[in-house]
């Protein structure tokens, strides 16, 4: 167990390093931050933000009052943050396994006293990890700009928002990791990515369209409902277990792919 | 220390290696020649637990290699044909991740990782990011990535590809003096170096081992002597004894070969190159009472091997002589600047 833990240390600090060294890594956060603090602020202070909208509605009287400004941010602002991000994560996660295979370094790891699921598993929190940093300093600039709001807000919501952006994109990771693990091609791997996580987005409007039995089924799967609801400050215990069953499929099926690689070698 | 038993592996309906047992005894550098796509690589791998075979089984350290994977991925230091480099980390740092993952415990790894730097002559180097340093020192770094662990067992596939001669002797002299404290098992596609470097040496070609033995006699082989292999019912002594009669018979000895039914040897016989003692052979066996079930030589089918690698070798450096000749290292045909061992990667 001891010897588990440790390979997924070591897995998991080799990943984190990479990213301070590999480029993309950079280009990836500088793009993410600049987004992510552009819409911040069009969202709350441009003529058409919610601030303008909220002070109109209140020389109107009476309906205005009753919206929450913070919260209507917060659900505003988080739903866009994960809209980004479905962009944003294929990339992070094309290169887990690509590039190892890319490399040759599969082969270290596949001859070395270490699991796939270690393996797996370490690279998927350090991806997650890297992607943490990258929403922290955006977290930073929401929570200055919620300070001020007067009553204060309940720091729980704004926390079980965020973690939904988390679950949300260890989901996405854990799927991309993956997809990763079935090709060589960095790129090939980001654009099959995109493309499933845009069908797991989009996948309850397909439900409403197809109907029935397996309209229901499929509506339980969609990333946009179970994540809306995080951000409404709503901690769904059926999202919460769709996200888990994700991160814990993607971990499975890597595994499980790089094993077969080995019988299919040639 | 590594044995392998009757290997075999088919990529759908090819063949890419056909029943190889070798065992390489501790302490034991074990050459594994042969041309490109004889079947190097995939054995390698076999041994490493990396690919499962069809058939057969392989132990390491007394561990069979994919049922203990695990357990043998432990004892084992491996360089595949492409070193496998983070190519973003430094030297020491991925020493350091290697060792990790070969589980060597937290409070040895600094102490492994410096000695393998200095095995390795990287010291110098350890600061230096992988992906800036020349192809040799990645050799290098790959070897210690093999060794950092102080794995009993040692599995190197083409240690030489793609270095200039000087890094080749480095890098030969290396492994000979990792030999003694570790077995090794390396495979080249170059006659010399195998015979440098190696204890002995097996020749595969197209998925079957055809030779194994020492070096010396293996070029003494080639040296004009004929080998033939005999399979005998009776009497093991009186038929060792009227063989080495025969006039220029040199040596029969007995093969160890399993499963050959009861009372039945197998003999290696090895006679002057210049007379074909076949023909004599058969009349003494057979005057001797005894039964003969095969008789045929060997030595055609060691001479088709290096044929072989000679002419892979000629349409890949256009060098003949720089694969045959140069046992002695000042060869003044030595003089061409193509590198001998520069071949195109296998596979």
């Amino acid at each position: 167990m001891l010897t588990v833990f440790n390979n997924v240390i070591a897995i998991y600090q080799r990943e984190l390093r990479g990213y301070f060294a590999s480029p993309l890594a950079y280009a990836i956060a500088g793009l993410f931050w600049l987004l992510g603090g552009f819409f911040l602020t069009v969202i709350l202070l441009s003529p058409q933000g919610l601030i303008a909208q909220v002070a109109i509605a209140d020389q109107f009287g009476g309906a205005g009052a009753s919206i929450d400004v913070p919260y209507e941010f917060l659900k505003i602002y988080l739903s866009l943050l994960g809209s980004l991000s479905m962009f944003v994560l294929p990339i992070l996660s094309m290169g887990l396994y690509a590039e190892e295979r890319k490399q040759g370094t599969l082969e270290l790891l596949a001859t070395s006293p270490i699991t796939n699921w270690a393996v797996a598993l370490g690279k998927l929190l350090g991806v997650v990890t890297f992607y943490i940093g990258i929403v922290l300093p955006l977290m930073f600039c929401e929570a200055i700009a919620l300070s001020t709001s007067d009553p204060p807000i309940q720091p729980i919501g704004m926390i079980l928002g965020h973690l939904g952006l988390i679950l949300l994109a260890a989901s996405v990771l854990s799927l991309g990791m993956f997809v990763s693990s079935l090709t060589e091609s960095t790129v090939l791997a980001a654009i099959m990515t995109f493309v499933l996580v845009l069908l797991l987005w989009v996948v309850d409007a397909i439900a409403e369209g197809l109907g029935g039995a397996w309209g229901e089924i499929l509506s339980h799967l969609s990333l946009l409902t179970h994540y809306t609801d995080f951000t409404e400050g709503v901690l769904d215990t059926s999202g919460l277990l769709l996200f888990i069953s994700y991160i814990v499929l993607g971990l499975f099926l890597t595994a499980q792919s790089i094993d077969a690689l080995r019988f299919q070698r040639s | 220390m590594i044995e392998a038993e009757y290997l075999n592996k088919t990529y759908g309906s090819t063949a890419a290696i056909q029943d190889v047992s070798f065992r390489v005894e501790p302490g034991e550098i074990l050459g594994f020649l042969g041309p490109n796509g004889a079947g190097k690589t995939t054995t390698m791998r076999i041994l490493t637990g990396y690919l499962p075979a069809t058939s057969g089984s392989a132990r390491i350290a007394d561990y069979e290699v994919h049922t203990h994977s695990m357990e043998v991925r432990k004892r084992i230091g491996y360089l595949p044909e492409t070193p496998p480099l983070y190519r973003e980390m430094t030297v020491e740092r991925f020493l350091h991740f290697v060792a990790q993952i070969k589980g060597v415990a937290a409070g040895d790894r600094s102490q492994r990782v410096e000695s393998a730097m200095r095995r390795c002559n990287l010291l110098e180097k350890r600061s230096i990011l992988i992906r800036k340093l020349s192809k040799g020192f990645r050799q290098r770094v790959g070897i210690a990535q093999a060794i950092v662990h102080d794995p009993p067992a040692i599995i190197l596939d083409e240690p030489t590809v793609g270095l200039d001669p000087r890094q080749i002797i480095e890098v030969r002299n290396l492994i000979k003096s990792l030999s003694g404290e570790h077995t090794i098992i390396l495979s080249t596609h170059i006659l010399p170096e195998a015979s440098m470097t190696c204890n002995r040496v097996a020749i595969i070609n197209q998925g079957k081992i055809v030779a194994t033995d020492t070096p010396d006699n293996l070029m003494s082989r080639l040296a004009g002597e004929a080998g033939y292999e005999v399979e005998i019912q009776g009497d093991l002594q009186l038929a060792l004894q009227r063989l080495e009669a025969i006039d220029g018979i040199r040596t029969a000895t007995v093969m160890e070969i399993e499963g050959l039914p009861q009372d039945r040897h197998r003999l290696q016989v090895v006679s002057d190159g210049n007379r074909d003692s076949g023909g004599e052979m058969a009349s003494v066996l057979i005057g001797a009472g005894l039964g003969l079930y095969e008789l045929r030589r060997t030595r055609v089918s060691l001479e088709d091997v290096f044929l072989n690698l000679t002419t892979q070798e000629k349409t890949e450096d256009s060098s003949m002589e720089s694969t045959f000749a140069p046992t002695e290292p000042d060869s003044p045909q030595e003089t061409s600047t193509s590198d001998p061992a520069n071949g195109p990667e296998e596979d």
